[in-house]
């Protein structure tokens, strides 16, 4: 079974699933040890992400780490073990009218360390951040297998350095995360969304204008495939309603749009099931991350041609996601030509990250940007300073970390 | 003692790369430098330099290094930690002159701006365009940006938009090397490349590097914003309230709660038309749409009502908006009417426990037969006890360390932390061994040594060591700008 867990196209030797997190220190403590090269995974779902380890011979997974450790409602906060999946998070918090508004390709699957580690977020980072924004508190293992913590589990608190905030993206390469306390949020009363259909790109941006002047708060702001603008508004009854009627007709109207009409929870869903797939499905995906100002909604250069090409846009956020089948064509090509154009439109400021790279293209192509010289020396005595015997997913991060 | 009229040889170097007047060596005006908002603890540093750019900072960092010199850096010092605090010999490096704000781009909704720029005056400059930056620590109008970096500050209105690590994109920092290195976001793009060193670099109080500049976020001023003001006959139904509030799913822009010792303050030194005979009064803010303000407001008084509130007041315009608020800001600097001293505490426990944490509180004050008068915000459970002396009276001041001292061990024994926006600094760095462990803090420092493996920056700063646990606080004196009700703390 260990195939299934292959990390960026490297399969382990093997696999080992601590049952708690005294465990997990032991297991960790163990290959440190022995100087094995180890990762960590959870529920799976972004193996694809980076460069291939140059080093694995042991994926401790967490998945057996699925206790919650307090929850407490009236503080809009929980605390749980890493393993515990987003699904299963939902449902504890669905108890009490709550939610962990990050978005992922499958809550079955993706669990709270991996959402961590992997600064995972879909459309809804409009309204409530990433995991940067809602983590509170973590317990790590760090690569020597020592416990500790930062932050806490009240949502305010600056004492000591902030370890959740460096842990948030950092791929498992500065140790394991075992614990989290994360801020919720309360389930909104009023969920409706808008699509507004364009036959060109400027009505998509005369639209997105038009939300910004008007001092909308919309949940999320995506537009599909270059013509859709689907706003999702996540609130009171009447503010929800008052937004909605104000898209379908000023908006609407001023923008040119050809078509306007509220979704039905179906359709809603159906869209979001689109933006879940861009996200899974290509056996190249990437995520094209710019100034706000970038209008990477109309972003169009990124094997375009090839089939399954479909893009999905956050266009008041700068963030677009491009996904087709590998196909005939040399893709590395379009990867390096797609970062040509972004650095170039952007004055260097945009970037273009490889959330899956088939096997064949590994060897040809780098999944991460360049970082400048000042900041790789910082990572790297970051990372050094943690992991100095590079054992903890050595060469999957940026810049070979 | 004789007056030194030329500056030593040392002096004379950093004088080199800052200019001479910008150089500061002369013992009278050495001691503007000596402290910072932490009055309670005075040291003379070395030399003083107010560096002009990126490049004369990074100058000042090469020179200090080759001097084997500790740097402290400081901004406006407000800072009530003590984070500005000199090490003994060592040089300062004030941003006071790097106060311009660079660049506004609200296509990107950032401004970049220099360190010693003024919290308040990146919104004065964005207002005409409806925008604003959102942090808003009480002493906005003289506290700067680098500052506001190295503590992670807080304010009323980070309830419902988070401090100042969600506000700061990205940064210019010069490290220990003298290398000058920029992370984080470049241009506004909101996913920058590697380990969110801006992240940990906010909050890392000074200990990581100089700031020299700052990409921050700038955001729409909400289309409406509602003000209630709730008076109870207790803190007990107050902090019910607060409890109602967060668990019934509302999320204000802020809520501030005061109790009866501070409303006395208030309104003894402003003259704010609040009622002095209740218990304890919550000021909030509901902000966003029209409709959405209006519904929330009304769901979050059906909560005021439910908790026992004696009397709801909504000010009809901004002008009864603003008067509330001042009263609110200057609440630290209306302690001096009600005491002659006073110990300001910051602490954070979780919010559903505000009432019985500020039951304890009030019975260690009174075990120690001292006033205890709260002003905080109560929304994100940060509080702010204000323990009141006379230092004419022996041995009161030590009570109040003492009793302060106890409050923190209350907050973590309720689950929380020993400070929510004031930082570590010198003050409380005893404390935080007993927040974290030691492999907590071992780690920690690896993240610090990773920016200044020499530990050059700050050093005696937010770890604790056996030497600076053995040290004894002094008095609590009111900063001038506090005095003059400029500026309020928390």
């Amino acid at each position: 079974m260990t195939g299934s867990l292959a990390v960026a196209g490297v399969t382990p030797r093997d696999v080992v699933t601590p049952q708690t997190i005294e465990d997990l220190a032991g297991v960790v403590r163990g290959l440190h040890a022995e100087r094995k090269a180890f990762a960590f995974v959870g529920g799976g779902t972004e193996l694809q992400l980076g460069n291939a380890p140059r080093a694995l011979d042991t994926v401790v997974r967490t998945s057996a780490l699925d206790r919650v450790i307090e929850y407490a409602p009236e503080d809009q906060t929980i605390t749980v073990e890493a393993g515990v999946t987003l699904a299963e998070l939902d449902r504890v918090l669905a108890e009490h009218g709550q939610m962990l508004p990050i978005d992922v390709v499958d809550r079955e699957r993706a669990t709270v360390g991996g959402i961590i580690a992997t600064n995972a977020y879909g459309r809804r980072r409009q309204r409530y951040g990433t995991a940067k924004d809602l983590i509170v508190g973590v317990g790590i293992v760090r690569p020597d297998g020592v416990r500790a913590r930062g932050g806490g589990k009240v949502v305010k608190n600056v004492a000591g350095f902030d370890l959740p905030k460096l842990m948030v993206g950092s791929l498992g390469t500065l140790g394991a995360i075992a614990t989290a306390t994360l801020r919720v949020y309360p389930l909104p009363a009023s969920l409706r969304a808008v699509a507004l259909h364009f036959d060109g790109a400027a009505g998509v941006a005369s639209a997105v204008a038009a939300l910004v002047a008007q001092r909308f708060e919309p949940e999320s702001v995506v537009v599909y495939n270059y013509g859709a603008l689907v706003v999702t508004f996540a609130g009171t009854a009447g503010g929800v309603d008052a937004q909605i009627a104000a898209m379908l007709e000023p908006v609407a109207a001023a923008s040119g749009c050809v078509d306007a009409t509220e979704l039905s929870d179906l359709e809603r869903e159906s869209y979001e099931q689109r933006e879940r797939a861009v996200r899974r499905d290509g056996e190249w995906r990437v995520r094209v991350v710019a100034p706000p100002a970038y209008p990477v909604a109309t972003l169009g250069s990124f094997a375009a041609s090839a089939p399954l090409a479909v893009p999905v846009a956050y266009p008041l956020m700068g963030i677009a996601l491009h996904a087709h089948a590998a196909g005939d064509a040399p893709p590395e090509r379009h990867l390096i030509d797609l970062r040509e154009n972004v650095a170039a439109q952007t004055r260097g400021t945009g970037s273009v990250i490889a959330h899956a790279i088939p096997d064949v293209a590994r060897p040809h192509v780098d999944a991460w940007p360049t970082l400048l010289p000042a900041q790789y020396a910082t990572m790297r005595a970051m990372k050094n300073n943690f992991d100095p015997y590079g054992l903890c997913n050595p060469g999957r991060y940026i810049g070979g970390l | 003692m004789s007056v030194a009229t030329v500056p030593d040889a040392l002096s004379a170097r950093f004088a080199a790369i800052v200019g001479e007047k910008n150089a500061i060596w002369k013992p009278a005006e050495l001691r503007t430098y000596e402290c910072d908002g932490l009055l309670g603890y005075r040291v003379r540093p070395a030399v003083v330099v107010l560096p002009g750019s990126t490049q004369e900072v990074a100058d000042c960092v090469k020179l200090a290094r080759e001097l084997d010199l500790p740097i402290v850096p400081r901004g406006a010092g407000t800072g009530l930690s003590g984070g500005s605090l000199p090490s003994t010999g060592c040089v300062v490096i004030g941003l006071s002159r790097m106060k311009k704000i660079l660049d506004v781009d609200l296509e990107n909704r950032v401004a970049r701006v220099e360190p010693g720029v003024i919290n308040l005056d990146i919104s004065r400059a964005l207002a005409a365009d409806g925008y604003y930056y959102v942090p808003d620590p009480s002493s906005q109008s003289v506290c700067t940006i680098g500052g506001n970096v190295a503590e992670n500050s807080g304010g009323a209105h980070c309830l419902k938009y988070g401090f100042t690590v969600n506000h700061v994109l990205g940064l210019t920092i010069v490290l220990g090397d003298g290398e000058i290195v920029q992370v984080g976001s470049r241009a506004g793009e909101l996913d920058p490349l590697g380990y969110d060193l801006a992240g940990v670099i906010v909050g890392s109080e000074g200990m990581t590097g100089i700031v020299t500049e700052a990409l921050v976020r700038v955001m729409r001023t909400p289309a409406r914003t509602q003000t209630l003001f709730a008076t109870f006959p207790s803190t007990d139904e107050a902090g019910d309230a607060v409890s109602r509030i967060v668990g019934a799913g509302i999320v204000p822009a802020a809520i501030e709660m005061m109790d009866r010792l501070a409303i006395e303050a208030i309104v003894l030194a402003t003259g704010v038309d609040w009622p002095l005979d209740v218990g304890a009064l919550l000021l909030m803010d509901v902000d966003g749409v029209d409709a959405e303000v209006e519904e929330t407001t009304a769901r979050a008084r059906e909560q005021l009502e439910a908790a026992g509130s004696i009397e709801i007041r909504a000010p009809k315009d901004d002008a009864e908006r603003a008067l509330a608020w001042k009263g609110r800001k200057a609440a630290f600097a209306a302690m001096g009417r009600i005491s002659p001293n006073y110990h300001v505490q910051d602490g954070v426990i979780p919010r559903k426990d505000i009432a019985p944490v500020l039951r304890e509180i009030a019975a260690l004050g009174a075990g120690a037969g001292l006033r205890i008068a709260n002003v905080f915000h109560a929304g994100d459970g940060n509080l702010h006890p204000l323990v009141l002396y006379d230092a004419r009276i022996p041995g009161q001041e030590q009570a109040a360390e003492h009793v302060a001292g106890e409050i923190l061990r209350v907050c973590l024994r309720y689950g929380g932390s020993v400070t929510g926006e004031h930082g570590v600094g010198h003050d409380k760095a005893c404390y935080l061994g007993e927040q974290f462990s030691a492999d907590d803090l071992e780690t920690m420092m690896l993240m610090r040594t990773a920016f200044d493996p020499e530990r050059r920056f700050n050093p005696e700063k937010v770890f604790p060591t056996p030497r600076l646990c053995g040290d004894k606080p002094g008095a609590y004196v009111a900063h001038a700008v506090e005095i003059s009700g400029e500026a309020g703390r928390g």
